[in-house]
């Protein structure tokens, strides 16, 4: 749509009315509104869908025929115990009360997450008395997996929500902040000597240069920190959940209902990928003014 | 040619510029020692010198983004001690906030000095005319062919109504053709307004071509301060000079600029 609004008000650009006629020539041509991602063709298609089918099929004959050849199938399920027990989960209500403890845990921390470590990598990246401040702590906790700070949530905080949210936010926090400030550090000058020269104040540089010219990186720092602020969540719930998608994936496990642990698994792919597809749709949306790729009208 | 036409803020002046004993540089090489020049108020000066002999970097200090070393510089008799909106600067790329549409560029230093909506809208809408880029107004930077952005440039920096416009080599990035386009429009918008304006380009042609001055610079710094008759001018650097005195006089500063030049290299 936007590409054809351009093209409609391209004539009324080549024919300037006021002082002096720019050349037609500087008129630029149409911007190619597909990316260059190569879209499978119908053979590919088929290829596809066959390898999946092929995969499904392999894991159905080797558990059905209880394989134990070095690795053991014997007792993994078979896709349609799986299936038959995804089904059941779905028309369950407790399947949709541990789906709604996850999300919520993670986007709790996700969002706590986003807020500061933007926040902090544009303070570090900014100003030299912040990053002499908090770069020293940061970079001392930065290699540590989140996962396994859970001893330090469990002895923190008072409940175990709490503690399953901080390790959310630990997770989440650093990508987001490491590529806030990177972002921010690599933005041109001359937008801000722009903005400054029109009498912008910091205020304005802030909201004016910093914040939208950081954001496509702060996206990409987004999507990381969503990963692993899922693979964290679940992590922390199979360790000190009650609830939770991740919890009733371990506690399938342990009452040996292993098709249960199936389930949850998928589950978890399935959210995961949600979520991610979610933070890329909207980093799009907001990013579209990029020159090439991430503007695709 | 020095007294143009205040179409637009009748009431409004050009600002003069007032450089005493400044040093400029970044960090511990001083680019420029010592530099005294002055602005008239409404004039149109062109800084011409090789890369490296400072030009941008005394625009650069005028518009307040660099605080000279030593020496002091003064807008109208004040003291220029950081950026103000009464000093507008055109850059020669990258200038533009590529998230903002053209008429988000251009309402940006309305907006910055508190113009009401409808208002902004309105005065934007009226520079983006006067550049030639009516109905162009929605699209995005990396909509238009860059010398439309720098017309955006011009009216963005012109919107905010300022006393002087600092160009930066604005044309520098453009191809001879839409060059000469711009130099055209520019010297007609300008004649909208009565500012000063201090432009720098490494192009003795476009200098001649805009400047009621011309300050020479070279590695020592000014080398020379030329007054440009108005009959000097030509309508494009590709006419030739016209028979007679005024052609002569032009052939005559152009060789004495790059004389100049020549000797700092």
């Amino acid at each position: 749509m936007d590409a054809a609004t351009a093209a409609a008000t391209r004539p009324a650009a080549a024919r300037p009315t006021e002082p002096a006629a720019g050349p037609a020539a500087e008129i630029p041509a149409p911007v190619p509104a597909a990316g260059r991602r190569r879209r499978p063709d119908a053979a590919g298609w088929l290829i596809r869908a066959a390898a999946l089918a092929a995969a499904a099929a392999a894991w159905q004959l080797l558990t059905t025929a209880d394989v134990t050849f070095g690795l053991r199938f014997d007792r993994l399920p078979s896709p349609a115990e799986v299936a038959g027990a995804f089904a059941g989960r779905l028309g369950s209500a407790p399947y949709y009360l541990d789906l709604a403890q996850s999300v919520l845990r993670i986007l709790t921390g996700f969002v706590l997450a986003a807020l500061a470590g933007v926040a902090a990598g544009v303070l570090v990246a900014r100003s030299r008395r912040a990053g002499d401040l908090l770069l020293p702590v940061l970079e001392i906790v930065r290699p540590i997996p989140a996962i396994a700070l859970v001893p330090i949530a469990i002895l923190v905080f008072p409940r175990d929500e709490q503690g399953i949210v901080f390790i959310t936010f630990a997770a989440a926090f650093f990508p987001i902040m490491v590529s806030t400030r990177h972002a921010v550090r690599a933005l041109p000058t001359s937008w801000e000597d722009a903005v400054r020269t029109m009498g912008g104040g910091r205020a304005r540089v802030l909201a004016n240069v910093i914040l939208p010219g950081a954001l496509p990186g702060v996206f990409g720092g987004l999507s990381v920190g969503m990963g692993v602020a899922w693979i964290c969540v679940i992590s922390a719930e199979m360790i000190s959940g009650e609830f939770g998608v991740g919890y009733r994936t371990w506690h399938a496990y342990t009452v040996v209902d292993y098709p249960g642990v199936i389930v949850g698994m998928a589950t978890i792919g399935a959210i995961g990928w949600l979520a991610s597809a979610a933070i890329e749709l909207l980093g799009r949306r907001l990013t579209r003014w990029l020159p090439r790729g991430g503007g695709r009208p | 040619m020095t007294a143009r036409t205040a179409a637009v803020a009748p009431a409004r002046t050009g600002m003069a510029v007032t450089l005493s004993g400044v040093t400029l540089g970044y960090g511990r090489a001083a680019v420029l020692r010592d530099i005294d020049l002055d602005v008239r108020p409404g004039e149109l000066l062109v800084l011409v010198g090789p890369s490296g002999s400072g030009k941008s970097t005394i625009l650069r200090a005028i518009a307040g983004l660099l605080a000279p070393e030593a020496g002091t510089i003064r807008a109208d008799g004040v003291p220029v001690t950081g950026p103000g909106p009464d000093r507008a600067m055109v850059f020669q790329d990258d200038g533009l906030l590529p998230w903002r549409t053209v008429r988000g560029n251009v309402e940006l230093p309305l907006s910055i000095r508190k113009v009401a909506s409808a208002e902004r809208r309105r005065l934007a809408d009226g520079w983006i005319e006067r550049v030639g880029l009516a109905g162009c107004a929605d699209r995005l930077p990396r909509e238009l062919s860059g010398g439309m952005r720098q017309r955006v440039q011009l009216a963005r920096s012109l919107a905010g109504s300022p006393r002087a416009v600092l160009m930066d080599e604005p044309f520098g990035a453009l191809d001879a053709q839409t060059r000469a386009g711009m130099q055209r429009l520019l010297t007609g918008v300008l004649a909208l307004t009565p500012a000063t304006v201090v432009f720098v380009t490494h192009d003795v042609d476009e200098a001649l071509l805009l400047a009621d001055r011309i300050v020479v610079l070279g590695r020592g710094g000014v080398r020379a301060v030329l007054d440009v008759p108005p009959g000097a001018r030509a309508a494009s650097p590709a006419d030739p000079p016209p028979a007679g005195a005024p052609g002569g006089v032009r052939r005559a500063l152009r060789d004495q600029i790059l004389t100049e030049l020549e000797d700092t290299a």
